[in-house]
């Protein structure tokens, strides 16, 4: 994070604009955050170089935990399967549109979660979408993604059948 | 005074009107579902909500909002109480008395104590923003430049100094946030910044997606590296809630009093919000209550104390937010945001200019008040339901509410990958224990903070003095000063007292 600022900080040197005699860049601003962030990384570095404590350990176990729980198990590959999975929702929601994508991407989300109950999440899945897709289209107003080729007349024909115009 | 009661008459007839009503109801049910499931935080929900706001009018959209944030500082309680499971993090203090007295077979007084906290802090928390929003506001129109920019400094270090994780953390993530700010073109010079030649940043970063991204798909992220491990609750149709009588109500005024007390004070200090304030309400009633021995074992202070205190903060609150347009927690930054969002800036003009909407989000908070309690009394039962739902078919539903919220925006698929970048980041920040409110409101604030100090620059010829020579901004300055270095001296004194008990235990070893 520290080189991550310098080189920001660097950057901020080279902003393209018309200076005005006697007033402060636009790169003046941005720069004092950098300045912030390079003191806060370089005094917490310098801490754990030399085992000074930064703050006292009781601030890390912030008043937001849960009563000094045990630390949960966890799956590394499930949250990578979630990311990808996220990743991919969003990369298909062009072609195959917003119906298709959303159906498809709750039921395997229920699935990387560990929930295998395929009437419940077929039906959720289904449901679920056509009721995001009825309540933002015909409701909110938003133009959601119909996809392309078949999947957008797909799309069309779900929105013709539940009044959607 | 006549006036304000005037005004608030006009405003409870305002939210009469089917819309607003609807919106009342809508966001009490919502809020209190939120605060029911343990994997759904309270600013997640207020900020999962905001998307159908696009279509509403401004004042529908902040009812909905404030009555979920209401609602959602009671709703977490149930969970506590009947099964040890904090809805939200302000909740856990909840456990210590509560969940006791729910064992010794007292659930419903349990659940009793806690509809009288919330119902005295809720109507303490109403009646206090109406008596000191005018007074703020009035005093805020004395405000130039130098002076918003100590105030949105001081907010912004409280939030800093006293959202409960480590203070570097806090400032790093407060800096991420006031640089994602400044991506874009400048207002001032029409500069390009940090853009790097890509064309999406131009627009720079919407604070929307930043805000659904880390708080909603973080959290998501985060719950499924542990494998959705929240086991559905069974035994929620039983509940039910008895009232305490009057007389013991009243022989616990002093308990109501201090917490209240706290209350407010956590609500109007940036940063100190309903989590802090039910810690330290607790803490105080363990210091200076009558039964301070008997806390931890199921006693009605302990369940009064930071109840009170939580609704309390609310209004505190809602005082800056509206009269200086400074969120002071992360539900009131996204209360700021659908301000926003609608195009309406709240300050101290806002009560001229917009006084209608502003009474009725006043009087909202009374009808939210009572509502919370009827819906706590009369309909929790079929509310707690939702705790028997798996957690990966909530999780799924709330990552789609997150891109439908962020795309509902501005219509773009940038949004979306803008949601899963900061999706990601939200999960980094959630594992290594980063604060993410700083993030947000350094993202929401960083444009009012640049503004006015630039502003300041050029009208006192760059002479940074300005803002410690100026009475209100000096004290301001100072008071931010102040907290930020009150973390550093909390660590030195905890450092002094390690080092007084290791000279003490040292002979005995």
């Amino acid at each position: 994070m520290l080189a991550g600022a310098a080189y920001l900080y660097r950057s901020a040197g080279h902003f393209a604009y018309a200076p005005r005699p006697g007033e402060l860049g636009p790169d003046v601003w941005p720069r004092a955050i950098l300045a912030l962030l390079m003191v806060v990384c370089a005094s917490r570095l310098f801490g754990h170089l030399f085992g000074i404590a930064a703050e006292g350990a009781a601030a890390d176990a912030s008043v937001d935990d849960s009563a000094g729980a045990d630390a949960p198990r966890r799956f590394p590959r499930l949250l990578v399967a979630g990311i990808v999975l996220t990743i991919l929702y969003v990369l298909s929601m062009g072609t195959l549109g917003f119906f298709v994508a959303t159906t498809l991407y709750l039921a395997l989300f229920m699935l990387v979660g560990r929930y295998r109950r395929p009437v419940v999440i077929v039906v959720t899945s289904l449901v679920g979408s056509l009721v995001f897709v009825y309540v933002f289209m015909k409701i909110v107003y938003v133009s959601l993604p119909l996809g392309a080729g078949p999947f957008q007349q797909l799309s069309v024909a779900v929105l013709a059948a539940m009044g959607v115009r | 005074m006549d006036g304000v009661a005037h005004q608030l008459a006009l405003g409870f007839l305002e939210l009469l009107s089917p819309a607003n009503a609807a919106s009342l109801a809508v966001g009490l049910v919502v809020g209190m579902l939120v605060a029911v499931l343990p994997g759904l935080t309270l600013v997640m929900g207020v900020v999962l909500a905001l998307p159908f706001t696009y279509g509403m009018g401004v004042t529908p959209a902040i009812v909905l909002l404030t009555a979920m944030y209401l609602s959602g500082t009671y709703g977490g309680a149930f969970t506590s109480i009947l099964f040890r499971i904090p809805g939200e993090p302000l909740d856990v203090p909840l456990l210590w008395d509560g969940y006791p007295m729910a064992r010794k077979g007292k659930p419903a007084q349990a659940l009793g104590w806690t509809l009288v906290a919330a119902l005295w802090g809720g109507i303490i928390t109403a009646v206090s923003a109406v008596v000191l929003a005018v007074p703020f506001a009035k005093f805020a129109l004395r405000f130039d430049a130098p002076e918003y920019f100590a105030v949105v400094a001081f907010g912004l270090s409280g939030v800093v100094a006293l959202g409960g994780a480590s203070m570097s953390k806090a400032l790093v993530s407060l800096c991420i946030g006031l640089l994602l700010a400044t991506v874009g073109v400048d207002d001032t010079y029409g500069a390009e910044r940090f853009t790097f030649g890509v064309p999406i940043l131009k627009d720079g970063v919407e604070y929307l997606t930043v805000m659904v991204g880390a708080y909603g798909l973080g959290e998501v992220l985060a719950r499924m590296e542990q494998g959705f491990a929240s086991p559905p609750m069974e035994g929620s149709g039983r509940i039910a809630t008895r009232l305490p009588r009057w007389a013991e109500i009243w022989r616990l005024r002093a308990t109501v009093a201090r917490s209240s007390l706290v209350g407010l004070l956590c609500g109007i200090v940036p940063g100190a919000g309903a989590t802090v304030g039910s810690f330290i309400a607790y803490g105080t009633e363990a210091q200076y209550g009558k039964k301070r021995d008997k806390l931890g074992t199921g006693i009605p202070e302990g369940i009064l104390a930071p109840q009170v205190a939580s609704t309390a903060t609310v209004g505190g609150h809602m005082v800056p937010l509206l009269a200086l347009g400074i969120p002071g927690s992360g539900a009131t930054a996204v209360i700021l945001g659908a301000f926003l969002l609608h195009g309406v800036q709240p300050g101290p003009q806002i009560f001229q200019t917009e006084a209608r909407m502003v009474y009725t989000i006043f009087a909202s908070m009374f009808a939210s008040v009572v509502g919370m309690c009827l819906l706590g009394y009369f309909a929790i039962r079929p509310l707690v339901r939702v705790l028997a739902l798996p957690e990966a078919v909530t999780s799924a539903f709330v990552a789609l509410f997150c891109f439908v919220g962020a795309y509902s925006a501005r219509n773009s698929t940038t949004d979306l990958w803008m949601i899963v970048i900061f999706g990601v980041v939200g999960y980094l920040f959630e594992r290594h224990r980063f604060p993410v409110a700083p993030m947000v409101l350094g993202c929401i604030l960083g444009p009012v903070a640049e503004t006015s100090f630039m502003t300041s620059m050029i009208a006192y010829q760059n002479d940074w003095t300005v803002f410690f020579r100026r009475p209100i901004s000096g004290v301001v300055m100072v008071l931010t000063i102040l907290a930020l270095a009150f973390p550093a001296f909390r660590a030195l004194r905890q450092r002094a007292r390690a080092k007084e008990r290791v000279g003490t235990d040292a002979p005995s070893a």
